[in-house]
């Protein structure tokens, strides 16, 4: 018994998690969430904003991570949508500017902004880190048009930005390590603005340290993070719909770790006993 | 041949699905109907490999590959190589000359391409030493100040009969048990090895820690995908 258990075909497992997440997403099960620290502080930084107030969004994920990624940037934006602040968006990852022109066509038509005073969006530059010192020396010459073309001191929002000190607030929605290695050094310590991230889940243990130090002002881990703040601004949305799915599935894989462990030490016991 | 019969059969009950979806109107006949149920044949093409190494899951393989490559190759070339150089010089518009400073770094960095020659090869040298120095400068004492100083203070803040008290000390404990681990001068026995084993247990339970957010994480790509199969291509949700 204790044997085939061991020897399980891993396709079983695949598909009893894959059961486990379609099965809650069908029956649309919702279990409450509550909002952790970090994510209330994330939340506050946007509260402490006043209207009209900019935020710079760095947007620095791909496809790969959008399903974290996405719910979190639209919550986000939402929220800072409705206190009336004023958003510009750039992109730090090739493969960004698809993503977040999606995003930000659908916040923007859902609030009737106007492109150039409420919102701007420059779109994808290369360079990484560097780009963010260009930014902190003179943001025009970082961006000198938008992603349209248009130039960076012809509209109404971006023509009075210098430098990154003009921000109120710089949110990173990232699933590299521009958080880290990019934000923090070269911009955060640099310049001394309000630094709020999102990330995926699996770089979210490496950045707590950051928000001990006050380097970062809040924190959303992955789609558990963007649940809370879909929780914290009041509208459920694909985060909060998808946690009942995370936690079935992760109670399966729970599940399958103890008796992957206890089938383990039973047989090497049963092993040891043969032997002696 | 099991295994032929089983991807003929996959691949007819997918089109079988698709016509009755776009038949009884669930997905529209345009070209969104179609983006989705490309999307939907890619992702199930994708999730094949957990069944078997099969031809459809190395067509779609390759075809993220190459889709993938030309749009960073587009993104990249049109807004800042075409866009901010080129462009620069070719058409600088009314008023501008032509911004020859730009040769500089676009030489370097053209220098960096003769890697590929073995009688050329030797003048990338030149652009590499620039691009090491300059990244050093940048970087050593940004990170110095980031990851060595700014950290420093949270963790020697003092201690006080409280939960947070308590939290500090822990992180105390952790970040000298772990440098002790890490300090090979001294061979871990006695003292500096029972500190030492202190610091592996603040490392398993590190890596632990990330083991768990990875699985969240990995969990979380699948839902994603499952909402798209299961709401926008199969409208069940």
């Amino acid at each position: 018994m204790m044997h085939k258990l061991l020897a399980i075909d891993r396709r079983i497992i695949f598909a009893l998690v894959f059961l486990s997440v379609a099965g809650p997403l069908l029956a649309g099960i919702s279990l409450p969430i509550t909002p952790t620290n970090e994510v209330k502080a994330a939340y506050d930084q946007f509260e402490k904003l006043d209207a009209g107030d900019i935020v710079l969004v760095s947007f620095s994920y791909g496809a790969s991570t959008q399903p974290e990624m996405l719910p979190m940037s639209r919550a986000m934006l939402r929220h800072a949508f409705r206190r009336d602040l004023k958003v510009v968006a750039i992109c730090l990852w090739p493969e960004a500017p698809g993503l977040a022109q999606q995003v930000l066509e659908e916040m923007t038509a859902e609030f009737d902004l106007e492109y150039g005073v409420d919102y701007a969006f420059m779109g994808y530059k290369p360079g990484n880190f560097s780009v963010i010192l260009n930014m902190g020396q003179d943001f025009h010459s970082a961006f000198p048009q938008d992603q349209w073309g248009a130039e960076t001191g012809d509209l109404d929002l971006t023509r009075g930005l210098r430098s990154l000190r003009d921000f109120d607030l710089v949110l990173d929605l990232a699933a590299g390590d521009s958080i880290e290695f990019w934000w923090i050094p070269y911009g955060q310590e640099k310049y001394g603005f309000t630094f709020v991230a999102g990330c995926t889940a699996v770089m979210a243990p490496d950045l707590y340290p950051f928000l001990d130090s006050g380097q970062l002002g809040g924190l959303l881990g992955g789609l558990a993070g963007a649940a809370e703040y879909e929780t914290l601004i009041d509208r459920r949305g694909s985060a909060s719909t998808g946690m009942s799915a995370q936690s079935m599935a992760h109670l399966v894989i729970v599940v399958f770790v103890l008796m992957g462990n206890i089938a383990y030490f039973a047989v090497r016991r049963t092993s040891s006993e043969q032997r002696s | 041949m099991r295994d032929t019969y089983i991807f003929l059969g996959v691949l007819l009950l997918f089109a079988a699905v698709n016509i009755g979806l776009v038949a009884n109107g669930t997905l529209a006949a345009d070209w969104t109907g179609l983006g989705i149920i490309v999307a939907a044949g890619m992702t199930l093409a994708l999730y094949s490999f957990l069944y078997k190494d099969n031809p459809l899951f190395k067509f779609a393989e390759h075809v993220f590959v190459g889709v993938a490559a030309a749009y960073v190759f587009g993104q990249t070339w049109y807004p800042t190589l075409y866009g901010e150089l080129i462009a620069e010089w070719t058409d600088p518009g009314e008023g501008e000359t032509p911004n020859w400073w730009l040769l500089a770094p676009t030489v370097l960095g053209l220098l960096m391409l003769t890697r590929f020659s073995l009688r050329f090869g030797w003048l990338s040298r030149y652009a590499f030493a620039f691009f090491v120095g300059l990244a050093a400068g940048w970087t050593i004492p940004r990170y110095i100040s980031s990851f060595i100083l700014a950290q420093i203070e949270p963790t020697l803040q003092p201690l006080t009969w409280s939960l947070e008290g308590l939290n500090l000390l822990v992180v105390l404990v952790g970040v000298i048990g772990v440098l002790v681990y890490f300090f090979f001068s001294v061979e871990h026995t006695g003292t500096a090895g029972h500190i030492s084993k202190v610091g592996i247990w603040f490392l398993m339970i590190s890596f632990g820690a990330s083991f768990g957010y990875t699985i969240m994480a990995r969990i979380s790509l699948l839902i994603g995908r499952v909402t798209f199969l299961l709401d926008d291509w199969l409208h069940l949700m």
